[in-house]
């Protein structure tokens, strides 16, 4: 055992801070710091993306030969760290962890060539078309069905709950290509243009009246070439689950916990209670403490799946503790600053305009606070919801 | 001790039951939000023509007389359809600093305004920089003027304003006491920056700029002024701890009726202990939220002390379970839990509101414990 960061790593983060400092647009990192979103706008996440492009930082975890940067993962720890801290819109978790490592694992030559310089450029964006009315959780229940006519996949159904599917150039759909097998072994992956006719996108108003995120994909007669179909028919599944499994940090939300504790704490400092700082309060003290305590397990926990430790348990209970723990902390963090602001959390801003005044009376630092608490509900929910994942943690961990 | 309800308040609740299953459907609740004022006229004038409205209003103002009790069981069902009428301010609140107005007859004729819905009361109270109206001493100034007092001063979350003829300002006198004084919503010198709120509800800031206002628009002073305020605040606070209870009880039904029907893995999410254990912790809040809200109720004409006190008490207590209920509510629902086209999104918000709104549980757990460790009786 040793614990110490490598020290080329401080000179490394002090070089991503300087470059976002230098090269993040003042409107975006506005408007982003309003936000505080694990999501952000479709236009913001594309500018960005070009902007890490041009650095060669965009599919930075990508192989070398692929335009990745090599890094090993404390080195991306540190990259993903100071990106969040600066205030970057995030990066795209689709063309970084699912399709892209898809493609350039199983893809076609064809798909090979034609997806990844554009991912690598930022100039493609993909919704993920998994969940379905009738299958969340119970993802392997998925009914949308695509029939091989010809040299055509014709693809009938509905997805839900696809992020970004209203502005997103291209889909990935786990689709159901054969019926009269196991569920798990009928299941195929397949590329869909979202422009190809037959596919209406409706926007889902959400709970913090946003509607530019949430969206379901209606799928009628939807002719797709045979060509985009990933890998074999009916390894869908199998793949689906490797993407999953390849992944197994992002699920803590560590560095977006860390950036809104630090937004908690600032708040802590400018909001008062009895004309004295809060951050001088002995009971919201106490509250913070614990929140940065649990926070700091995170943290750690995280270090050790990334430092590849031997758990003695199978790996799918440690990078459930992540989920479990990373979303209840998304919780804990936006419930503490709905509370910070007292009643002032009950006044209502646009979402759709980011960078809207506070009001006469009212500090900056409230807006869109409980817009994001609001939304962050969604994080025991989605990516394998909170119940779920203990079953997982029961199972792996113990075998019940 | 009887805690079943009279015949009285069992038609009462039987009546509200019907209004709100009509009126307070789901999209009824959407498009709240997009009345600029805040305000749905239609249900207002149900809530007059239905007495509501009238309910504690004395009868000698053409009220129907009847005690905060009353007010509790309709409140239930109000916060059981997620209503947002301004009903906690200007009969609650309103109502019973109005009634402390000296002149008898514009006291009865603004109170017999209040019972046919003819009149909209607002309390401006809190000013920028403080929480839950925490900051001693009012900014806003009441100096004499003419025959009355001209008041200047800045008032920040008036929650109903936008919608109120009359609002009911704190204001510090000459003599450094502070004084409620009543005046028209639209009297000049007042501008103001209105917004909605989480829930759907509306408020204001109000900027009062020498607002003139005569020698009889002084409702109290001093101690006096103090009583009525702490009075009105833990009145309204039993009514919106109704409401909270009512709407625990309707997430709670949404939600059980959900996982009977929800069906993943071949059977209804329901049949999993996992989500039935969380609807027993729901259940469990909620249980105990009625009670404290009973217990509260108990004590409104307790020494000021101890009313705060168990005030207090309920009030970090249905707060605590508004949490749990509505947040175990989102999560039963999984991904519809956060849209706004189902219920529960709408129970939580109203939820989160009723759990800020006169104090939160942080501020009411600090003034349950100054009762218990310093106080001189205790
Ligand atoms: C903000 C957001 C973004 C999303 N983005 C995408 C996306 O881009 N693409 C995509 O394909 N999907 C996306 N999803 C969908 C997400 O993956 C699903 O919401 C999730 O899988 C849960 O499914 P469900 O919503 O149908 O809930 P359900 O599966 O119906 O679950 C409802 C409740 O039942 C519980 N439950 C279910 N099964 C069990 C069990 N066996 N034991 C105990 N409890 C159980 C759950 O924990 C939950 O509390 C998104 C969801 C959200 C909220």
């Amino acid at each position: 055992m040793h614990f110490e960061l490598d020290p080329e790593l401080q000179a490394f983060r002090e070089e991503v801070r300087a470059f976002v400092r230098d090269n993040l647009p003042e409107d975006m990192k506005a408007r982003q710091m309003a936000a505080g979103s694990i999501f952000c706008s479709h236009d913001d996440e594309r500018a960005w993306a070009k902007i890490l492009a041009k650095k060669g930082w965009q599919v930075y975890s990508w192989p070398v030969e692929l335009g990745g940067c090599g890094w090993n993962a404390m080195k991306s720890f540190v990259f993903e760290d100071e990106l969040y801290k600066g205030f970057a819109p995030p990066l795209s978790f689709n063309t970084l962890h699912m399709i892209g490592p898809i493609i350039y694992k199983l893809g076609s030559q064809e798909q090979k060539d034609h997806f990844l310089p554009l991912m690598r450029h930022g100039d493609v964006s993909w919704a993920q078309g998994f969940s379905e009315p009738g299958s969340g959780s119970d993802l392997a229940s998925l009914r949308t069905r695509a029939d091989l006519v010809g040299d055509k996949y014709v693809i009938n159904g509905q997805k839900i709950w696809t992020s970004g599917a209203h502005e997103a150039d291209w889909g990935f759909f786990l689709v159901k290509t054969d019926t009269t097998c196991k569920p798990q072994l009928g299941m195929s992956f397949l590329l869909v243009d979202m422009k190809t006719p037959g596919i209406t996108v409706r926007t889902i108003p959400q709970i913090n009246n946003d509607e530019h995120h949430l969206c379901e994909v209606f799928l009628e007669n939807v002719e797709v070439p045979a060509g985009n179909l990933i890998g074999e028919a009916g390894k869908g599944w199998t793949y689906a689950k490797m993407l999953l499994e390849g992944e197994r940090t992002g699920s803590s939300y560590i560095f977006w916990n860390k950036r809104e504790m630090r937004r908690l704490l600032d708040m802590a400092r400018a909001e008062k209670l009895n004309g004295n700082p809060i951050a001088q309060d002995p009971a919201f003290r106490a509250r913070l403490a614990a929140i940065q305590a649990e926070l700091t397990a995170l943290e750690w926990s995280v270090l050790r799946v990334l430092a590849d430790e031997e758990f003695t348990y199978g790996t799918a209970a440690a990078s459930s503790v992540l989920k479990v723990r990373g979303s209840e902390l998304q919780h804990a963090i936006t419930e503490a600053q709905v509370d910070l602001i007292g009643e002032k959390s009950l006044r209502v801003y646009s979402v759709h305009d980011l960078l809207s005044d506070a009001g006469t009376l009212w500090p900056d630092h409230v807006v869109n606070r409980t817009n994001m608490a609001l939304l962050t509900r969604a994080a025991t929910i989605f990516g394998g919801a909170k119940q779920v994942q203990k079953n997982i943690i029961a199972k792996a961990a113990f075998g019940l | 001790m009887d805690f079943n309800y009279s015949d009285m308040q069992q038609m009462l609740l039987d009546s509200a039951g019907k209004l709100i299953a009509d009126t307070y459907t789901l999209e009824d609740i959407r498009h709240q939000r997009t009345i600029a004022n805040g305000l749905n006229e239609k249900n207002w004038a149900q809530f007059a023509e239905l007495g509501w409205l009238a309910l504690p209003i004395p009868e000698d103002a053409g009220g129907l007389g009847c005690g905060l009790e009353d007010v509790v069981v309709l409140s239930t069902a109000l916060g059981r359809g997620l209503a947002v009428e301004p009903y906690v301010s200007t009969v609650v609140v309103g109502g019973h600093i109005v009634g402390a107005l000296a002149d008898e007859d514009a006291r009865n004729a603004l109170l017999g305004q209040v019972a046919t819905g003819a009149a909209r009361i607002a309390l401006a109270h809190g000013e920028p920089g403080e929480r839950f109206g925490d900051g001693g001493a009012r900014s806003t100034q009441a100096v004499p003027s003419g025959n009355g007092f001209a008041l200047t001063g800045r008032k920040m979350l008036v929650l109903d304003a936008p919608s109120a003829t009359h609002i009911i300002v704190s204001a510090t006198l000459d003599d450094g006491s502070m004084g409620l004084f009543l005046a028209p919503r639209d009297a000049s010198g007042i501008s103001d920056e209105s917004y909605a709120l989480v829930d759907g509800a509306a408020a204001s800031d109000l900027f009062l700029d020498g607002v003139q206002v005569d020698a009889g628009a002084l409702i109290a002073s001093g101690s006096a002024a103090e009583t009525l305020l702490s009075e009105a605040s833990d009145r309204a606070a039993i009514a919106l701890m109704a409401q909270a209870v009512g709407a625990m009880e309707g997430c709670n039904d949404v939600s059980a009726e959900y996982i009977k029907e929800r069906k993943q893995f071949g059977q209804p999410i329901g049949k999993f202990q996992a989500l039935q254990h969380i609807m027993a912790d729901m259940f469990v809040s909620t249980h105990q939220a009625r009670s404290m809200v009973y217990y509260a109720l108990a004590h409104l004409d307790a020494s000021p002390e101890d009313r705060q006190a168990a005030v207090s008490a309920a009030k970090v207590l249905v707060g605590t379970a508004a949490q749990l209920v509505s947040r175990s509510g989102i999560q039963l629902h999984g991904g519809y839990g956060v849209t706004d086209e189902y219920i529960v999104s709408h129970y939580y918000r109203r939820l989160l509101a009723l759990e800020k709104l006169f104090g939160d549980i942080d501020h009411h757990v600090r003034r349950l414990a100054v009762h218990m460790f310093d106080r001189a009786d205790a």
